[in-house]
C-alpha cells in the first residue's frame, strides 16, 4: 500500500532538467527584453492612467469581454485555455513551493502535501485534485474547440504555421497525460475512499481498470507529463504562448493611452 | 509548415526589387521605435481578425497585406538584424538565421504601402495594438533604410516638398477659388485674409478643397456658412501650407516634422481661438499628431463639430426642408482616427427633411474608402475596387445620396461611383447644410445625375 510510485518525488534528474528549462526560458525573455530595449522613442504620449489600466485589466485580460463581443465560441475557446492553463500552473507552483519551502510537519503541509508518509493528505490534497480536474478540463474543452475551428473547420482567418501546432500540440499532450496519471493514480484501491474528488481521473480510472491497466507505468507518465510541460514552459518566450504575457501589457497600455 | 512559413516570408518579401549584394543591405533604425511598438510585435495573437476586416487584404488575399502578416514579417527582420539570434552572430549562424536582403526589404516595403492607414484594424483587435502609429513609423524607417516609399508616391511626397501641396499646385494659385467664386457669385465675399483681419477662427482650406475643382464646393460652402452665421474668420490663403499629412503616411518623418514645426509656428502666432477644417486628413494630423511635435494655443475642430457649435449658440438656422434620403459614410481620419462619430449624424438629424440610412458598416466599423495612406496613388486600382464596395454598401441602403465630410473621402468615393455608374450622388456634409439654410450651392437638385459626373 501506498508504493512509492505513487508519488512523485524531487529527484536530481527532475532538479535538472527544470534548471536547462529556466535557463533557456530566461535566454527566451531576455532576447525579447534585449530586442525591446533597444527601441528608444517615447512609448507613452500620456501619463499612466492607472484606473484605465485597471478596468482594462480585469474586464480585457481576466474577462476577456472584447473577444466575447466579437464571437461568444471564440471567447469560450480563449476563457478556458486561458483559465486552465492558469489554473493548472498555479496549481503545479502550489505544490512545488509546498514540498520546497514549508516543513512537512506543519499543518498546511500536512493537509496540501501528499508524501509517502503522508499518502492521502488532507482537505487540502481534496481541493487540489478537484482544482487539477476542473482546470485541466477547462483546458482541454478550450484546446478541443481551437483544434475543430482550425484543422477541422478550416477557419478562414486562421493561417496556421508551426508555432501554432506545436503550442497546440504541447498543451493538449500536458492536459490529457495528467489526466491519464491521475487516472493511473486513482487505479490503486488506497485512494478509494478520495477518488470522487478527481471525478475526472476517477472516470478513468474505472476505464483503465476494465483495460487491465495498472498504476505500474504511473512513474513513466508523470515523467512524460513532467518533461512535456517542463518543454513546453521553456518554449514559452519563443512560442505563440509568449502572448499570455505581453499581450495584457499592450492592453493595458492602449487603454491608458485612450483614457 | 514550417516551410510554409518560409514561402510565405519568401513571397512576401522576394517581389519588386532589383537583384543587389548582401552587402548593401541597411539596418533597421531600430531605435526609432518606443518599446511599446516592439513589445507590440510579439503581443499580436495571430487570431486574424484583422485580416476579416482589412480592405487591402479583402481585394488582395496574401498573408503579407494582413497587419497579422505585416507584424510577424517584420518582427522576422527586426530578429535577424538587431536579435539576441541575429543573422550576423555565432548564435544566429549556429540556428542558421539569414541576412536581411535588400530584396526583401523592397518586397516588405511593397506590401506595407499596400495599406490605407484605416485603423479599423486598431478596433478590432483584441490586444488593441496601436497599429497605424506602428505601420507609420515602419514606413519611416523603411524610408531611412531607401526602400520607400513606391515609385508612384515618391511624386506625392515631392510635390508636397516643393510646393507645399501634394497635387504639385502653385502656392500662388491657393486661394483662386475664393476669386472664382467671388467673380461667379458662389460668395458673398472672399473670405478675409487672417493675417490682416486678425480673426478669432480660422478656416484650414487643406490641399485637396484648395485645388481641386471636383471638391471646391467643400471650400465654398464652408465660406458661405460661415458668412452666413456671422462667423468672424478668416484664411491663410497663399500663406497656407499642406498639414503635412502625406509626408507623415508615406513614412518622410523628418518632412513631416519640418512642414509641422512650421506651421505651428504660424498657428500659434495667430492668435486664433479655433482652428477649423472640412478635411478629415488634416483635422487628424493637427489635432492628434502635431501635439506630438508641438503644443497648440488653439482649439482644433472639424467643420461639422463647430457648425454644431454655433447651431447651439443660435448663430444658424435651418429655414429649408432638405427631403432626401442619405447614408453617411464615416471618414476613416474623423472617425477612428478622431473619434468623431456622433457630431455628424447629429447634424443630418437636424437638417429638417434629411432621413438618415446607415450601412451596415458604419461607425468604427465603417468600411474605408481605400484612398487614404498613400493606397490610392499607390495602388490605384486596389483603391478603385475597394471604393466601389463602398459604393454597394451605400447602394444597399436605399440611399440617393452618399454624404461624407472630407474632400479626400469625396475623390475616392466618386471613383467608385464613376466606376459602378452607381445611381447615387456624392455630397460633402457642408452642401446639405446650406441647403437647409437656403443658401445656393453649385449642384443643388441635381441628385440623379450622380453616375454620369
Amino acid at each position: 500500500m501506498y508504493d512509492n510510485y505513487l508519488y512523485f518525488p524531487a529527484t536530481a534528474a527532475l532538479y535538472t532538467v527544470s534548471v536547462i528549462t529556466v535557463l533557456i526560458l530566461i535566454a527566451g525573455v531576455f532576447a525579447s527584453l534585449t530586442l525591446w530595449m533597444k527601441g528608444k522613442a517615447p512609448s507613452l504620449h500620456h501619463r499612466l492612467n492607472i484606473p484605465a489600466l485597471v478596468r482594462a485589466f480585469f474586464l480585457e485580460c481576466l474577462l476577456q469581454v472584447q473577444i466575447l463581443k466579437i464571437s461568444f465560441v471564440r471567447w469560450i475557446m480563449h476563457f478556458c485555455i486561458f483559465i486552465g492553463f492558469l489554473g493548472l500552473f498555479a496549481q503545479t507552483a502550489l505544490m512545488a513551493f509546498m514540498s520546497h519551502f514549508v516543513p512537512p510537519d506543519t499543518a498546511i503541509a500536512k493537509t496540501f502535501f501528499v508524501s509517502q508518509d503522508n499518502p492521502l493528505g488532507g482537505t487540502g490534497a481534496r481541493i487540489l485534485d478537484m482544482w487539477g480536474d476542473v482546470f485541466g478540463l477547462l483546458l482541454l474543452t478550450g484546446l478541443a474547440i481551437a483544434i475543430v475551428r482550425r484543422y477541422v473547420l478550416r477557419v478562414p482567418q486562421l493561417e496556421t504555421i508551426l508555432k501554432d501546432t506545436l503550442s497546440l500540440t504541447l498543451l493538449t499532450i500536458i492536459g490529457l497525460t495528467g489526466f491519464i496519471c491521475e487516472g493511473l493514480r486513482l487505479t490503486d484501491p488506497a485512494y478509494a475512499s478520495v477518488a470522487a474528488y478527481s471525478f475526472v481521473g476517477n472516470f478513468l480510472a474505472g476505464v483503465f481498470t476494465s483495460l487491465g491497466w495498472s498504476a505500474g507505468s504511473y512513474q513513466n507518465w508523470v515523467w512524460t507529463h513532467a518533461l512535456i510541460s517542463l518543454f513546453f514552459c521553456a518554449y514559452i518566450p519563443y512560442s505563440k504562448a509568449w502572448h499570455i504575457f505581453v499581450s495584457p501589457i499592450e492592453i493595458m497600455l492602449d487603454a491608458s493611452e485612450r483614457a | 509548415m514550417e516551410q510554409d512559413e518560409k514561402q510565405n516570408v519568401q513571397e512576401a518579401t522576394t517581389e519588386g526589387g532589383a537583384a543587389t549584394t548582401e552587402t548593401a543591405v541597411p539596418k533597421i533604425p531600430i531605435e526609432k521605435f518606443s518599446m511599446r511598438q516592439l513589445l507590440e510585435l510579439d503581443a499580436c495573437t495571430r487570431c486574424g481578425e484583422c485580416a476579416n476586416w482589412c480592405p487591402a487584404y479583402d481585394q488582395d488575399s496574401r498573408e503579407p497585406l494582413t497587419p497579422r502578416g505585416r507584424a510577424r514579417l517584420f518582427k522576422d527582420i527586426l530578429s535577424r538584424q538587431h536579435g539576441v539570434f541575429r543573422a550576423d552572430s555565432l548564435l544566429g549562424k549556429l540556428l542558421g538565421k539569414k541576412p536581411v536582403s535588400l530584396d526583401e526589404l523592397r518586397g516588405f516595403a511593397k506590401d506595407l504601402y499596400a495599406c490605407s492607414t484605416c485603423m479599423q484594424c486598431h478596433y478590432v483587435c483584441p490586444v488593441a495594438i496601436d497599429t497605424v502609429e506602428l505601420w507609420e513609423k515602419i514606413r519611416e524607417c523603411i524610408v531611412d533604410c531607401g526602400c520607400g516609399p513606391l515609385e508612384s508616391q515618391k511624386d506625392l511626397v515631392l510635390k508636397t516638398k516643393n510646393y507645399d501641396n501634394p497635387w504639385g499646385q502653385p502656392r500662388s494659385s491657393r486661394a483662386r477659388w475664393t476669386k472664382i467664386a467671388k467673380k461667379k457669385k458662389r460668395i458673398q465675399e472672399e473670405p478675409k485674409d487672417i493675417l490682416k483681419s486678425k480673426s478669432p477662427v480660422l478656416y484650414f482650406v487643406g490641399c485637396t478643397a484648395s485645388y481641386d475643382n471636383n471638391v471646391e464646393e467643400v471650400g465654398i460652402n464652408t465660406t458661405n456658412i460661415f458668412q452666413a452665421a456671422g462667423v468672424d474668420f478668416g484664411i491663410l490663403g497663399v500663406k497656407e501650407r499642406c498639414c503635412g499629412s502625406v509626408l507623415l503616411r508615406m513614412g518622410d518623418r523628418s518632412s513631416f516634422v519640418s512642414i509641422c514645426t512650421q506651421n505651428i509656428e504660424q498657428f500659434n502666432g495667430l492668435g486664433i481661438t479655433h482652428l477649423v477644417t472640412s478635411c478629415a486628413g488634416c483635422l487628424k494630423t493637427i489635432r492628434e499628431d502635431y501635439p506630438k511635435v508641438g503644443a497648440l494655443n488653439f482649439k482644433v475642430l472639424h467643420t461639422i463639430e463647430y457648425i454644431l457649435e454655433l447651431i447651439r449658440e443660435g448663430k444658424i438656422r435651418f429655414n429649408r426642408e432638405v427631403p432626401l434620403t442619405v447614408t453617411y459614410h464615416d471618414p476613416c481620419h474623423l472617425g477612428r482616427h478622431a473619434g468623431v462619430f456622433d457630431a455628424p449624424r447629429e447634424l443630418l438629424k437636424l437638417i429638417p427633411g434629411i432621413k438618415l440610412v446607415e450601412m451596415e458598416r458604419n461607425r468604427e466599423n465603417s468600411r474605408c474608402c481605400g484612398a487614404g495612406g498613400g493606397l490610392k496613388s499607390g495602388y490605384p486600382d486596389m483603391q478603385n475596387k475597394i471604393s466601389q464596395k463602398r459604393i454597394d454598401d451605400a447602394l444597399a441602403t436605399g440611399a440617393t445620396e452618399l454624404v461624407s465630410a472630407c474632400p479626400f473621402c469625396y475623390q475616392g468615393l466618386q471613383i467608385g461611383i464613376q466606376a459602378k455608374n452607381a445611381p447615387i450622388r456624392m455630397r460633402d456634409i457642408t452642401e446639405l447644410v446650406c441647403m437647409a439654410m437656403g443658401i445656393e450651392t453649385g449642384a443643388q437638385g441635381d441628385s440623379s445625375s450622380a453616375g454620369a459626373e
